[in-house]
């Protein structure tokens, strides 16, 4: 055989068992033509001797069609504690999903009373998804062809921003900052902003009800904000709050919506949910009682943001996926058979080369990556609620009871909260969940003075709102 | 033979140009402006893109160099002549961002008491409390005084300095545009005049990656 001339079918692999040699002729061949070139002009860069030419390019076209997989991170233990496990996340978890486990930490520290440590984490959190303009490295990652969707750093979808933002401002309130609080409720809004279909755009009812009647609590005028959020109004219209409340509760429960991959590549994204055991709750501050109704959906914000821009390059890649697959497996089989079955050396060769760019491009069909990413802040809530109470001065029990669709109380659930309302001008804010862990009622006293009491001052009731004839 | 290795060689191109063609797609197509857009700062009446559009630190220095620089210019501050006392009154936020707000006026009274060489005395409000108690334990001879602690030597403002964030927002698909209006007044206690007002503004725009939109 003449240096060179490729070697005969009967060296060639024809056996399937042997298709890894019909991958590596064509790449042999090609490091071959390099290595024959390199013999003609010393001056080529490629090192002079052939096999050791060959064996560069080679490894060099592996390297370059092949994953190059680099070693996970081992997942830290999980001890069962959401706040630990959290706060593990955050130190040694992979960059991306900081925000992610800072939400979820966020919360879970809120639902124990650990509002220093819910702040801390919500505020790294805004900074970074407040900061997403412009290029990103890890964002233009996900939107190739063989990096998932899962590579970005996760931000959350709007309705998991927009709730960042909500927590927050419910604890700048607590801190006795409600213009900062307000703030909050407006981007929250802002977050929301975006939808595909604009019926839905800033369509939260609590955020522009909470901007009203803060506003006017400053001595601003917030009648627009509160018309806005009383047309928006899907299940129940706030009421008229006094103006000279005092107490502050914010309740929320139910499961928060679940995200999930359909499609053939697991590349469109959809929600699950919207179911609850819990439909309401009856908030009982001393003799005063208020319904935290839901306002707020979560569910029905998620799935009526519309579809992102991120959907259409999930189906670019789909596609791509889907046609490179189908031609890699026509030019595998039309190759192979070409160089089995003739007896042309150039046949031969062709064929192979098709086997070779086929199973090239079977590689990339494997390798592309449209999935979409389900990383969700999965302790979210369903429902959103607000109740306010004018109190007097001084300690004060609040029990929540929260309320099945039979108007049941469901048991176990109900949470009592001792608190003590300031003989300042600041509010007291309060924040129970379903899902919190309150602290046990503090021992009994010995016995006091008894106190005057507390005038029942009867509580607004929020008005359902009148059925409208489309429904999302 | 030379047709062999011509024909070789133009398999092996092709099959090059075909991994090339590959390595460099992008799923991207179709989707405008995909990487997003980088930050610049921009005048309040010129549109553009920016990142990054809530209220930051360059825009706190210049602002409240501005203001500093109004305030000592003032005739009633330069020509006065004794100090005017002035007494800090929170800045009120009605933007979306939520800010420190007792930064604004830390720094315009730190600008002020660098520059204005005693033209300007500041009152520590917020620091009554603890005067207050100082003063009781002098008063309770809990604490030596070097003055008579029962005469009232706290000193009542001539000027208040207040201001006030207020913004517009605007999101769509081509992005998101924040313009911020910071406005600060000297009003005179005595008579609620608004001796002296001044504004900035500032206005940024951004688009995120298409990763997250």
């Amino acid at each position: 055989m003449r240096r060179g001339q490729l070697k005969d079918r009967n060296t060639l692999a024809f056996d399937l068992r042997n298709s890894a040699w019909v991958i590596w002729r064509p790449v042999l061949a090609w490091a071959e033509f390099f290595g024959r070139a390199n013999a003609r002009r010393p001056f080529w860069p490629l090192p002079a001797a052939r096999p050791i030419g060959r064996v560069m390019v080679a490894l060099t076209l592996t390297l370059t069609v092949t994953a190059c997989s680099t070693p996970k991170q081992k997942p830290h233990p999980l001890t069962g504690d959401p706040i630990v496990d959290g706060e593990n996340a955050i130190a040694h978890g992979p960059e991306r999903d900081q925000v992610l486990w800072q939400y979820r930490t966020a919360l879970a520290a809120m639902r124990r009373g650990q509002y220093d440590l819910a702040k801390r984490y919500l505020d790294d959190a805004i900074a970074r998804i407040s900061n997403i303009y412009g290029k990103d490295p890890s964002a233009r990652k996900a939107r190739g062809y063989f990096q998932t969707e899962a590579k970005k750093t996760f931000i959350g979808e709007p309705y998991e921003r927009a709730m960042a933002y909500f927590y927050r401002g419910v604890l700048y309130w607590m801190d006795g900052e409600p213009d900062n609080a307000r703030a909050c409720f407006r981007s929250g809004q802002v977050m929301d902003s975006d939808t595909e279909d604009k019926t839905y755009s800033g369509d939260y009812i609590l955020f522009d009800f909470l901007d009203g009647y803060i506003t006017q609590r400053l001595g601003g005028d917030g009648a627009d904000a509160i018309k806005r959020a009383q047309a928006s109004s899907k299940m129940w219209r706030p009421p008229e709050f006094s103006p000279k409340a005092n107490v502050m509760v914010f309740v929320d429960y139910g499961p928060g919506p679940k995200k999930y991959a359909t499609g053939q590549y697991a590349e469109q994204l959809r929600f699950s949910g919207g179911k609850s055991p819990v439909v309401s709750a009856r908030v009982k501050a001393d003799e005063q009682t208020g319904k935290a109704v839901p306002y707020d959906d979560l569910y029905f914000q998620a799935t009526t943001r519309g579809g992102r821009v991120m959907d259409h390059v999930l189906g670019n890649k789909a596609v791509f996926k889907r046609t490179t697959d189908t031609a890699g497996t026509a030019a595998l089989l039309t190759g192979a058979i070409m160089a089995g079955a003739s007896h042309n050396q150039n046949a031969q060769l062709a064929g192979a080369a098709l086997a070779g760019a086929g199973l090239i491009t079977k590689i990339f069909s494997a390798a592309a990556t449209p999935e979409a990413d389900i990383r969700m802040w999965d302790n979210l809530p369903l429902y959103l609620s607000f109740v306010a109470f004018e109190l007097a001065p001084g300690p004060h029990t609040l029990t929540v009871e929260f309320i099945d669709g039979q108007d049941r109380v469901v048991a176990g659930q109900t949470r009592t909260v001792p608190f003590t309302v300031a003989d300042d001008s600041r509010d007291t804010v309060l924040y129970v969940s379903d899902h919190s862990v309150t602290p046990p009622p503090p021992p009994p006293e010995s016995p006091t003075t008894p106190t005057s009491p507390t005038t029942s001052t009867p509580t607004s009731t929020p008005t359902p709102t009148p059925p409208t004839s489309a429904t999302p | 033979m030379k047709r062999n290795s011509l024909l070789k060689s133009l398999s092996l191109t092709l099959a090059a140009a075909g991994l090339t063609a590959l390595l460099s797609g992008c799923a991207s197509s179709g989707v405008k402006n995909p990487s997003g857009v980088p930050v610049t700062e921009m005048k309040a009446d010129e549109r553009g893109f920016v990142t990054g559009t809530g209220v930051e630190s360059q825009d706190l220095v210049a602002v409240t160099d501005k203001m500093a620089r109004g305030i000592l210019g003032l005739s009633q501050i330069a020509n006065a002549t004794t100090p005017p006392r002035v007494a800090l009154d929170p800045v009120i936020n009605e933007t979306r961002f939520p800010i420190n707000k007792d930064i604004f006026l830390t720094r315009i009274r730190t600008q002020l008491n660098s520059k204005s060489q005693g033209k300007v005395i500041f009152l520590a409000r917020e620091r009554m409390a603890t005067l207050e108690k100082e003063r009781e334990m002098k008063r309770a001879g809990q604490v030596t005084s070097t003055t008579d602690p029962t005469r009232q030597e706290f000193k009542g403002a001539d000027y208040f300095i207040t201001g006030k964030l207020q913004g517009l927002t605007t999101k769509t698909k081509a992005g998101t545009s924040d313009y911020v209006l910071y406005s600060f007044q000297l009003i005179d206690v005595r008579t609620s005049e608004i001796v002296w007002e001044d504004s900035a503004e500032m206005k940024k725009q951004g688009l995120e990656d298409a990763a997250y939109r």
